[in-house]
């Protein structure tokens, strides 16, 4: 991801996710005077949905005082956790830039997406796949602040570590 | 000061050194190959690398290469253009974009990526892999015949390559001593050579030999089973055909959930593999098999409702099979791996939550 200083604006659950929420910023940002942070609202307040279910997000963006934003991108990705290289699928994205677009989206915003029929939000062992949505805001320095909201599709229980001999 | 790091390694959860930095560096040693490719390409193109075999000391300028000795000698900086250009366009396509952005342009830089295979997704369904090659066999008595997938084979075809060619090698040494004998010289340093060569050639055969009594001493296993690909809370019917002779202190059949995941650990490519989840599904003791016979049983096997489907993406991979593990009275224990697909449950199927207002996610 990006250089700098990491935040936890992201999602709540877990550490993984605030980990991931990397704040590189702008000028301010770097000297630690500017502190984006995205509230994020789904739907569904479980944030738990199925297969081509409609997702709803609605976010605002706090804390970029008078810093000018470049661009924003929107996004609803997939990827993997655990012992393997990370795999990253986008199943929606949308890259926000020019004044207009950008005005429309910052700092307040929304959109909708229909969502796939997998892969299914999965808690392995060795092998995780987690769904989230994603908002990365670039400033006019070129840096970026990128936030992270998890959420989940079906409702698969955690595998376990099964490592009994063989019978 | 904090100097630049050019390479990352991956810690946990997260990874060391800068996005940026490590792109430079990449599509900087991927630039010096390209560079190095036109270069030395041009130079056996003018001819100023040219050698004459009949003056090694004058580097000259030499035509009349035949089509073949020119694409032998362009081969080297041919690849060193390709791989070092592939790079370079694969760094400036993904330069100053986010991962997002990167995983929704499709294409190249999933087709340069040396290190993960990128499984093809079952139509309609992201991630999940394609049973294209589980339902081109038909059964006799069910709909499919499930292939095989056995690590057995590609141990056994290893250690055919390694005897072959080692002998090969061994020969070569052997029947230039051999001349040697003849036209009255005595090599002996040749010699020396050729003795633990050859030992090590004959164990090379011995251990193929013995590899492959071993996995063709029990005979053919053949399943069958009634759909495919599978999905969670279905039950299918499946044929089980075990052909060989001896007899068999157990048998055992298993459905198995196997975590695989691809890793880099230094500069080496690494898998691991968990099974997270097996139930045994049918057992049987003693069992006698006659030569031109086999022992056939049918039986049912369910998959979990909430059980996850096949998952496979670049480094990672969740799948399903039926494994039949065999204990003999009088040879090593076998296991023979037949793999399976399983697809996400129909819609109708999932739970649904329950759902209120928006929810706040700080």
């Amino acid at each position: 991801m990006n250089d700098a200083a990491a935040t936890t604006n992201g999602d709540s659950k877990g550490i993984v996710p605030a980990l991931r929420a990397i704040a590189a910023g702008s000028p301010a940002v770097a000297k630690g005077t500017l502190s984006p942070r995205v509230v994020l609202q789904f739907d569904h307040a479980s944030r738990i949905y199925q297969p081509h279910e409609n997702l709803g997000v609605r976010y605002r963006i706090e804390g970029i005082d008078d810093e000018k934003v470049r661009a924003v991108e929107r996004s609803a990705v997939w990827y993997t956790e655990g012992k393997g290289e990370e795999d990253l699928e986008s199943h929606f994205f949308e890259r926000l830039f020019g004044q207009d677009a950008v005005n429309a989206a910052v700092p307040n915003g929304s959109f909708a997406i229909v969502l796939p029929s997998s892969p299914l939000s999965y808690e392995g062992v060795i092998v995780k796949v987690r769904w989230c949505v994603r908002v990365r805001i670039f400033f006019e320095g070129g840096k970026d602040f990128v936030s992270e909201h998890v959420f989940e599709i079906g409702q698969i229980p955690p595998a376990r570590n099964r490592r009994e001999p063989l019978a | 000061m904090k100097l630049p790091q050019f390479f990352g390694k991956k810690r946990g959860h997260r990874r060391t050194g800068s996005q940026a930095w490590g792109s430079f560096g990449e599509g900087f040693f991927y630039a010096v190959l390209l560079v190095s490719g036109f270069v030395f390409g041009g130079l056996v193109l003018s001819g100023t690398v040219a050698y004459s075999p009949t003056d090694p000391d004058t580097v000259v300028l030499q035509h009349g290469y035949d089509w073949w000795m020119w694409l032998l000698t362009l081969l080297l900086p041919g690849a060193l253009v390709a791989f070092g250009g592939s790079g370079v366009a694969r760094v400036i396509r993904v330069w100053g974009k986010s991962d997002e952005h990167r995983a929704a342009s499709m294409g190249l830089p999933k087709l340069l990526d040396t290190m993960g295979q990128a499984a093809q997704d079952a139509p309609g369904h992201p991630g999940v892999p394609t049973c294209e090659n589980l339902v081109n066999s038909p059964g006799t008595l069910l709909r499919y015949r499930l292939p095989l997938e056995s690590p057995e084979s590609w141990t056994l075809i290893g250690f055919g390559l390694f005897a072959m060619l080692w002998n090969a090698v061994v020969l070569v040494l052997a029947v230039s001593a051999g001349l040697d004998l003849l036209s009255g010289k005595t090599d002996w340093l040749l010699f020396m050579v050729l003795v633990p060569f050859a030992a090590v050639g004959v164990g090379g055969i011995v251990v193929f030999v013995w590899t492959f009594l071993l996995a063709t001493a029990v005979g053919p296993t053949q399943f069958e089973i009634s759909d495919h690909p599978l999905a969670p809370g279905g039950s299918y019917d499946v044929l089980l055909g075990q052909a060989g002779t001896g007899r068999f202190r157990t048998l055992e059949v298993f459905l198995e959930v196997e975590e695989l995941a691809t890793f880099r650990q230094g500069t080496d490519t690494r898998t691991e593999r968990l099974v997270v989840w097996r139930e045994r599904v049918k057992e049987w003791h003693d069992v006698e098999l006659t030569p031109g016979g086999r022992f056939e049983s049918r039986f049912m096997i369910d998959i979990p409702a909430d059980a996850m489907h096949s998952f496979a993406s670049a480094h990672n991979s969740v799948h399903w099979r039926i494994v039949l593990r065999g204990l003999s009275e009088s040879r090593p224990a076998f296991t023979r791996i037949f793999p399976l697909v399983v697809f996400p449950p129909p819609a109708p199927l999932l739970r649904r939550p329950v759902h209120s207002a928006w929810q706040v996610s700080p």
